[in-house]
């Protein structure tokens, strides 16, 4: 019994930092309505980010926020502005770009396959961290401490980007963007700067999460394509453009992906969670907080 | 010379070609490739029924190729049925998931209909990898399946060398050809590309877009099965990570975006001009540069998209075009050229 209330705990930590890594594809969706297929890939970027801003200044990991964010921030802000922001123009009366999608699903590609390139296919991690492996006691359960901070940071990030939204000039104009796009730009909101600023922050959340994640996970070149698919997953469940939504989707991903496998191999976990993503899919495809589109 | 005749001349000059290469090119490494850039013609071909007539983004279609090949192959290994039967089960079965999965997807609009068909092509690829036996068919889960060359003959679909493997591939590349012309003329292109761009007007004007949709769906899933038992023929060993990968789903939805979906020409196009780059950048920097073929693939479906959405089939039919003005002269009667978006 104990066993299990130990593996929901740590399923539930590392689920936050699930929700963590959808937090940006939730918001990019949420504003632009696409569905950044590029996004695991982005998450990759910046474990690398960090693991040599890490690597060459030995610091402690979560200092290397402070480069770690600013720079996925505009990584995320200019390619949005070079490389999809054409597309946008291209298919300007379109609610709902495809063609959108498929270039993510390039970058995605090249991002990969570029990283593979120069950095090789070696699983990379940081050996010496002060977080490595390190456990905290709680009676007779072992809590894993890099996920607990990775959670703290998780609720954090969530709160941060929430209060953005709601209290900040910047927030409400990706707010009324999001609701409507023409209507927005009407009242004098620069559609496209919004978009840049939505992608930056959305890149940014996914450098703090790799952040989070570095202390304990590998890093090798395809690592995001796992976080891409089950970011799909959370966010769906969440609710497409649902911050709290993004969190509590990830927290129960996480807690099928711990508890499961006391009763059946890991490999069918992955199965089920397929299957729930579908059954969500089909049931209720505005997901648990997401709202619910006109189409 | 109407332009149709032109057409019509080009089209047997090209099959007259392409049919008795194989007398002339002896190697075995060249007509592997030949084959295989074939064999993804084929299959963007057959994605191109859903992908490009149906207007929806599937991403999951490796599922397809991996049931063909499984069914044809289990059929064959254990109860010694002819893997041609084997792959018209696996065809027809391939169709019946096709249409379980399309029923409720088609609903969806864009992005999530993309997001459905990548957990079904994957959710599949999982249960296939768990599973052992299912019942009294032997599936092997992740260690897959493995063909014995013995029994060489056209009834058990196993041969030596590599040219019978060349013509089928090609009778089945020019067969789907004819089928994806013969669709974009017929009652259900139309309805499928009406469906593809208002889809309110059509069922506005009668049109069953949900039914359309299903038969198109039907087709190109058990079209794509066949390939599947082709591969599982050619390579004599399947296991789940090689036909029913993300990767190959991808490949092939890139190639036909590339060429440009929708069209009859496009996904040859793609095919023809991307897969020589995706081998040649295999064998002579496969070891020095790692993924360079999916940097290209990347960065020109990008290109492609920016400029030029419709594929490149576009600006390369409109100069083949012009080419044949500036010989043949204009024509007095105007070509009927059917395009879809």
């Amino acid at each position: 019994m104990i066993y299990i209330l130990e593996d929901a705990i740590n399923g539930v930590l590392m689920g936050s930092i699930y929700g963590l890594t959808a937090l940006g594809l939730t918001l990019i969706f949420g504003v632009l309505k696409v569905i950044n297929f590029a996004h695991g890939s982005l998450l990759m970027v910046g474990m690398y980010a960090a693991y040599w801003a890490i690597i060459l200044t030995g610091v402690h990991p979560y200092v290397a926020l402070i480069i770690v964010a600013p720079v996925m921030y505009l990584f995320g802000y200019y390619l949005q502005d070079i490389v999809i922001k054409p597309i946008f123009k291209a298919e300007k009366d379109v609610r709902e770009p495809i063609t959108v999608i498929i270039v993510t699903t390039g970058v995605w590609y090249i991002l990969d396959n570029l990283t593979l390139l120069i950095f090789g296919p070696t699983y990379r991690s940081i050996q010496d961290n002060p977080l490595k492996g390190k456990m905290l006691e709680i009676g007779e359960m072992f809590i894993s401490v890099p996920k607990l901070w990775g959670f703290v940071t998780a609720v954090i990030t969530a709160a941060a980007v929430y209060w953005f939204l709601q209290k900040t000039r910047m927030g409400r104009a990706i707010r009324a963007t999001s609701l409507d796009r023409e209507a927005a730009s009407l009242m004098g909101i620069n559609q496209f700067k919004v978009y840049n600023v939505a992608f930056g922050i959305g890149t940014a959340t996914a450098g703090i999460a790799a952040v989070t994640l570095v202390p304990f996970y590998n890093i090798f070149p395809s690592v995001g394509v796992l976080f891409d698919i089950k970011g799909f997953i959370i966010v769906v469940l969440g609710g497409l453009g649902s911050i709290g939504g993004a969190i509590l989707g990830g927290i129960i991903i996480g807690l099928i992906e711990s508890i499961a496998p006391q009763f059946m191999t890991a490999t069918w976990t992955e199965a089920i969670v397929y299957g729930l993503f579908l059954v969500v899919l089909f049931v209720k495809p505005s997901g648990l907080f997401g709202v619910k589109y006109d189409w | 010379m109407t332009r149709q005749n032109i057409n019509r001349f080009a089209l047997i000059l090209v099959g007259v070609v392409v049919f008795g290469l194989p007398l002339v090119l002896r190697s075995p490494t060249y007509l592997h490739i030949l084959i295989l850039l074939y064999f993804y013609a084929y299959l963007t071909s057959s994605w191109n029924l859903v992908g490009g007539f149906a207007g929806v983004l599937p991403l999951g279609h490796s599922a397809f190729i991996g049931i063909g090949a499984y069914a044809s192959t289990i059929l064959s290994l254990q109860y010694g049925i002819s893997p041609w039967i084997g792959m018209i089960v696996g065809g027809i079965l391939a169709a019946i998931v096709g249409i379980l999965v399309g029923f409720p997807t088609f609903k969806m609009r864009g992005a999530y209909f993309a997001l459905a068909t990548i957990a079904f092509g994957e959710g599949i690829r999982v249960m296939v990898e768990n599973v052992d036996n299912l019942g009294p068919l032997k599936i092997n889960g992740p260690r897959g399946l493995q063909i014995p060359p013995t029994n060489i003959g056209f009834v058990n679909y196993m041969f030596n060398g590599k040219e019978p493997y060349y013509y089928i591939i090609l009778v089945m590349l020019f067969g789907i050809i004819a089928i994806t012309y013969f669709i974009s003329r017929s009652k259900l292109g139309y309805y499928l590309n009406a469906g593809g761009e208002e889809p309110e007007a059509a069922m506005a004007l009668g049109v069953n877009v949900a039914r359309a949709k299903l038969i198109a769906m039907a087709m190109s899933s058990f079209f794509t099965a066949l390939a599947g038992t082709f591969y599982a023929q050619f390579t004599l060993y399947i296991h789940p990570k090689s036909v029913i990968s993300l990767d190959f789903s991808f490949e092939i939805a890139f190639i036909a975006l590339i060429g440009g979906r929708g069209s009859i020409a496009g996904p040859v196009l793609g095919a023809l001009l991307l897969r020589p780059v995706s081998d040649f950048s295999r064998i002579y920097f496969g070891s020095t540069l790692p993924g360079l073929h999916l940097i290209i693939f990347g960065t020109v479906l990008i290109l492609v998209m920016i400029f030029q959405p419709r594929g490149l089939q576009e600006p390369l039919t409109r100069a083949y075009n012009r080419l044949l003005d500036k010989i043949f002269g204009g024509t007095g009667q105007k070509e009927i050229t059917h395009e879809y978006s």
